[in-house]
């Protein structure tokens, strides 16, 4: 895979490692979970929350170039969809090669219609969603 | 540290390096992000609450 995935709580590794041991639903689990204990890294994405010293839902893709090119955060009490995490890592990889090109919402894999922002589209957008 | 963050998209993110757990070789590691960069790989941060509890 292309990119490093990190499961970052703000517990320490030990009960990481205590958790992913105990907890069936982890087994299948290969994500590395990083333990931000001071919540600084936390701080660096606004995902700390101060009152509990727990981290917000938050997901952040970043590029190898080190921009941060997406940022989404929940409240705890809504889980996040992990097909938009993958259609939103999969779209920054393909724009990644065609710099010319825009994935609209509906963009799912390599193959569906794109745009290329231009004069000739402003106020054509409809048009250039329906060709293929 | 503190006047730039939270971070905003189209920002680069500082280096840092966290202590982590692999559940795949069962040992403890770092994570470091700049060596992440060097390896031209994307990293995907995933936050969540607290082990122990429903993710």
């Amino acid at each position: 895979m292309a990119a490093e995935i990190v499961t970052v709580s703000t517990d320490s590794k030990f009960v990481h490692l205590a958790w992913q041991r105990s907890e069936k639903e982890l087994e299948k689990v290969k994500y590395t979970m990083g333990s931000d204990s001071t919540g600084n890294l936390s701080r660096m994405f606004g995902v700390y929350d101060e009152q509990t010293g727990m981290d917000l839902r938050g997901t952040f893709i970043i590029n190898p170039d080190g921009i941060l090119l997406n940022a989404e955060v929940n409240f705890y009490n809504l889980g996040r969809n992990i097909d938009e995490l993958m259609r939103k890592f999969k779209a920054n990889m393909y724009m990644a090669k065609k710099t010319n090109e825009v994935c609209p919402s509906k963009w799912k894999d390599e193959g569906d219609v794109t745009l290329s922002p231009s004069a000739s589209i402003v106020g054509r957008v409809h048009e250039a969603l329906e060709k293929k | 540290m503190v006047e730039n963050f939270p971070l905003k998209v189209g920002q680069k993110v500082p280096s840092f390096e966290i202590e982590t757990y692999d559940p795949v070789s069962k040992d403890f590691g770092k994570f470091d992000f700049d060596k992440a960069k060097a390896d031209q790989k994307w990293t995907i941060l995933f936050f969540y609450p607290a082990d122990f509890t429903f993710v």
